[in-house]
């Protein structure tokens, strides 16, 4: 038996694809965007398996020197060596171990703070902007307020506030889940305001119209036919978002509400190095430079993105 | 115009209402007990009574928080935890003209930096003296500034060891320390002003009405301060509310490294040692200072944009 393949189909994978190539072809054309995307999937990469294998580089008994949390009492204080690659902080722990863990853990938090972001945020702002009424009111409201809140001072906040629990009940996982959770609960709104805006505009599109006229579910309207057109707004937000993200986990962290000795992050690292900045320059250094390149990295990836996917913007 | 000022002053009061009510909420659930913790070690079951009694805290949640309202209303911000029996404005007292003259210093100077270069660039446009200037001020804009503060330490450091000019590293009072901290607070808003301006100048400069004044053969230095710069500068305007927002977060940051005794360092200061009417007072004043900041901004686009004037 032959398989019948309509025409309407053909067109539409092939355009499908088009469109793919299409992105990727002008991502590609962007050298920053697509350096900077090749930049962070290196970092991520690196995060993942650069711990272990570090280690691994070292026959078994000399391993857990470079675990970074180990105190090599001959390395305090010392310069990059074959044995501590960027050398060790005040207390001989290893600082490649150490700033290979806070890069996994500033990953780690902008990606939970960006899903969290993108399925209440983003979800909550596609219902809104379609359904309108009470919930619409409800919502947009409390993001209203949320904004109002200036910066990073509710996040400061509910760290301070639960982060002595959090760890006591669940560990340094609970602490970092609760910085995650404090960092979205001021950056969804933003979230909630792209997504709410562009459905409002996307659904009075000829075709939301033409599938509601030939009545079609509300779920099937909103997977099928607005999502995959805000999609793309979501994709490059939550991108630049991850840049502001990056440095408010470090921010945290670096008041002491964040992450916590013994464990690791960006922005304690730099402040545990902040008072011998000027015998150890080094040891400041290497933390500085990655976050910035981290936030660089997001910004000018979440510029490509726009530039690639924006509808608008096919010329 | 009028009801549009009724409008936001009703919502800034909401706005403000459901802060206070959020930041009691939290405080409300936090862990710990504020009057043993007060008491230090000490067993006395009388003065223990008091103190609950006299912060309040025997009563109900709505009670709390109905009575601080109220005493909110007469400018009463309660006591203190950390000192007991202090008011707690006696503290706020000495934080906000320091946080105020920070953030003004900061935001004159990010104007001063950031409107001439991007009006700079816009005339240059995709000449090299553009894409630099450009890519400078994204960096300025994206750099977090703990990593720029270590940064201009170590330039200061430098110049101490040789002997050259130098500046103090923290510190606040005499006019040397104003340096480092503003600069550091006004890079990043600076950064965004100049990257706005440029925008906005290239913007204006396609109009008809620039074509138009090109036309009739007016000179270029007129067109450009009375047909572009005026127009271009609406933009900019509108961001004063958020850029101030911007100086009152990265005050908390720039505060702290520096030991500038500022509201941004009480805030953290107060949340660390669970004194948490200061937490409450410190959280209200800012946001009253980015929502009056917005409200600012609103009005006075309406006086710099007369198509918004109509109604």
């Amino acid at each position: 038996m032959s398989v019948i393949v309509e025409p309407a189909q053909v067109i539409a994978e092939t355009t499908a694809q088009t469109r793919r190539r299409g992105f990727l072809a002008r991502l590609s054309k962007n050298r920053v965007a697509f350096v900077s995307g090749i930049f962070i999937v290196t970092l991520v990469l690196l995060s993942l398996i650069g711990p272990t294998v570090y280690q691994q580089l070292l026959p078994p008994e000399q391993q857990q020197w470079r675990d970074g949390i180990f105190q090599d009492y001959d390395a305090i204080n010392a310069n990059p060596s074959a044995l501590h690659w960027l050398g060790a902080d005040y207390l001989g722990r290893d600082n490649f171990a150490r700033l290979l863990g806070a890069i996994r853990i500033s990953l780690l938090v902008a990606g939970v703070v960006e899903l969290i972001n993108i399925g209440f945020g983003g979800i909550l702002g596609l219902m809104a902007g379609y359904r309108g009424g009470m919930w619409d009111i409800l919502f947009s409201r409390l993001a209203d307020m949320l904004f109002a809140f200036p910066g990073l001072l509710l996040a400061i906040l509910i760290a301070a506030v639960f982060g002595s629990v959090a760890r006591d009940v669940f560990g340094s996982t609970g602490r970092l889940l609760l910085v995650a959770a404090a960092l979205s609960l001021v950056s969804w709104p933003l979230m909630f305001r792209f997504v709410r805006g562009e459905t409002l505009s996307v659904k009075k599109e000829d075709y939301v119209t033409a599938a509601q006229s030939i009545g079609a579910r509300v779920t099937r309207i909103l997977f099928r036919h607005i999502l995959p057109n805000v999609l793309w707004l979501v994709i490059v937000a939550a991108t630049l978002d991850v840049a502001s993200v990056i440095v408010n986990e470090a921010t945290l962290s670096l008041l002491g509400l964040g992450i916590e000795e013994p464990g690791t992050s960006l922005g304690l690292m730099i402040f545990k190095a902040k008072d011998k900045l000027q015998q150890y320059p080094l040891q400041i250094f290497f933390p500085a430079l990655t976050i910035t390149l981290l936030v660089l990295a997001f910004s000018f990836l979440g510029d490509g993105l726009r530039d690639a996917l924006d509808p608008t913007n096919q010329g | 115009m009028q009801r549009l000022l009724a409008q936001r002053a009703i919502s800034l009061v909401f706005v403000l209402f459901s802060i206070t009510f959020l930041t009691f909420l939290v405080l409300y659930l936090a862990p710990g007990d504020p009057v043993r913790q007060m008491m230090g070690g000490r067993q006395d079951p009388v003065r223990y009574e008091f103190l609950r009694h006299l912060y309040g805290l025997d009563k109900p949640f709505l009670e709390q928080y109905g009575n601080y309202l109220w005493k909110l209303l007469h400018g009463d911000l309660g006591l203190s935890y950390k000192y007991p029996e202090r008011p707690v404005w006696d503290l706020l007292q000495r934080g906000v003209p320091v946080s105020l003259q920070l953030g003004m210093m900061a935001l004159a100077l990010s104007l001063l930096v950031g409107i001439p270069t991007g009006i700079y660039a816009s005339l240059r446009q995709n000449k090299w003296q553009d894409t630099g200037i450009m890519a400078l001020m994204l960096t300025l804009y994206s750099i977090p500034s703990f990593v720029l503060i270590p940064i201009l330490w170590l330039i200061d450091v430098w110049l101490y060891q040789n002997k050259l000019p130098s500046l103090p590293i923290a510190g606040w009072g005499n006019p040397e320390n104003y340096v480092m901290p503003v600069m550091v607070l006004a890079a990043a808003s600076a950064g965004f002003i100049a990257r706005l301006t440029r925008n906005s100048m290239l913007e204006v400069m396609r109009q008809d009405y620039v074509r138009t004044a090109r036309a009739k053969g007016l000179r270029e230095s007129t067109i450009l301060r009375r047909h572009i710069f005026r127009n271009a500068m609406i933009p900019i305007l509108t961001v004063l509310g958020p850029a101030s927002a911007f100086l009152v977060t990265g005050a908390f940051v720039v505060e702290n490294l520096f030991a500038i005794p500022g509201i941004g360092y009480l805030a953290v200061q107060s949340i660390g040692q669970r004194d948490y009417p200061v937490v409450l007072a410190t959280t209200l004043l800012l946001a009253i200072a980015v929502v009056v900041m917005n409200l600012v901004t609103d009005i006075a686009y309406t006086f710099a944009d007369p198509r918004t004037r109509e109604t």
